[in-house]
């Protein structure tokens, strides 16, 4: 549910921005929501869109939301590694085979730390 | 087609538009706040513990039995965080301690903002005469409070036994943000499907260097071990 207070700080900081470059309108925002961030994208994504109706300089912005991949540390051979979650259509099949646990593609080992990945962050913006 | 870019889509941009490359945090505005609020707590003189977990974890119950044993070496102000009521603050009130009660109407965590307004209730409180130690018990929540500082030294993270030893793999945004995870209610273990060795690991799969401690309000037990360690942070970061 935090969701909804991130997406009312990231309208309030694209007013700000739009006020000093004196721009009227917002046509694209771009924000990287980290892996780890603990935001839900839909979520996020549902608040925005919500709470732009209320100003009309971001009425029309279009937000694009960017996710790295997650990157792990192996607890047992301490190399790194970039691991992709699964997609939105292998997630059901991945579960039914058990096959969710994530291995360490160095050496097998399923004692993999999440390493950074919090970050949410205002890329960029496009306004007039 | 379109003169300046070659493209044969109209609608999709404008070409008086401009594009500001931004790169700041969504939270710059809480971590902002915060900043100066671990500010604000070390011109008081204190440190501030954040307390985070589910509710009925027992984080209130902690913070009595903590005060019991704290309060006459410590000085300790106490901000509770709830969706509704003064219940917390009322139970800490009754052992004597100032406690401010932040109710935040339906938001489900404390930010540093409202943190900044129970800091400077906490003062006058105190009447110019400072504190050692304050805790600032979040919403019970497990998993927006972890994305917002409120400015404290250290995050604590409560997990009982009853919740279940899945819940570090479960909620591994609060766990991997947390200095120190409390397993609590152990005296409850016999009688629930929990394993310290479990949670343990998955704690440490989160953050390898957590630090973890078991205890039990109810019997004591463990308890010695969260006192040296609130009593080690007063000494190290006053």
């Amino acid at each position: 549910m935090h969701e909804l207070s991130l997406a009312q700080s990231l309208i309030g900081q694209i007013l700000a921005l739009a006020g000093e470059h004196k721009a009227r309108r917002v046509n694209r925002v771009v924000v990287t929501l980290g892996p780890f961030s603990g935001v839900v994208r839909d979520s996020f994504e549902f608040g925005f869109n919500i709470l732009k109706q209320e100003q009309e300089a971001v009425r029309e912005a279009v937000l694009e939301l960017e996710t790295p991949d997650p990157e792990y540390v192996c607890l047992e051979c301490a190399k790194r590694a970039v691991i992709p979650f699964p997609r939105q259509s292998d997630r059901l099949e991945l579960a039914c085979c058990g096959l969710a646990a994530k291995k360490c593609p160095w050496c097998g080992s399923t004692r993999l730390s999440p390493k950074g990945g919090t970050e949410l962050i205002l890329n960029q913006l496009e306004m007039e | 087609m379109c003169d300046t870019c070659g493209c044969q889509l109209h609608d999709h941009h404008h070409h008086d538009a401009k594009v500001v490359e931004v790169n700041r945090s969504l939270l710059e505005a809480n971590q902002r706040q915060a900043d100066s609020n671990r500010h604000h707590v070390e011109q008081m003189g204190a440190v501030a513990i954040n307390l985070i977990s589910s509710p009925g974890s027992g984080k209130t119950t902690l913070l009595e039995r903590t005060i019991e044993a704290l309060k006459d070496t410590v000085k300790i102000g106490v901000i509770e965080g709830d969706i509704e009521t003064e219940r917390d603050a009322d139970r800490i009130r009754a052992k004597g301690i100032p406690a401010v009660q932040l109710t935040t109407g339906g938001a489900c965590h404390l930010d540093a903002p409202m943190v900044h307004g129970g800091l400077h209730v906490l003062e006058h409180f105190a009447k110019g005469g400072g504190y050692d130690l304050i805790f600032i018990e979040n919403v019970g929540n497990l998993v927006c409070p972890a994305t917002f500082d409120l400015g404290e030294h250290r995050r604590v993270v409560l997990l009982s036994t009853p919740e279940g030893s899945d819940k570090p793999a479960k909620y591994p945004a609060t766990f991997k943000s947390a200095d120190l995870v409390l397993i609590t209610k152990t005296d409850l273990l016999p009688y629930f499907d929990f394993s310290v060795e479990e949670a343990t690991r998955e704690a440490r799969l989160l953050k390898p260097d957590l630090d973890i401690l078991t205890l039990s309000a109810t019997t004591g037990d463990g308890f010695d071990r969260w006192i040296e360690y609130i009593q080690e942070l007063i000494k190290h970061e006053s």
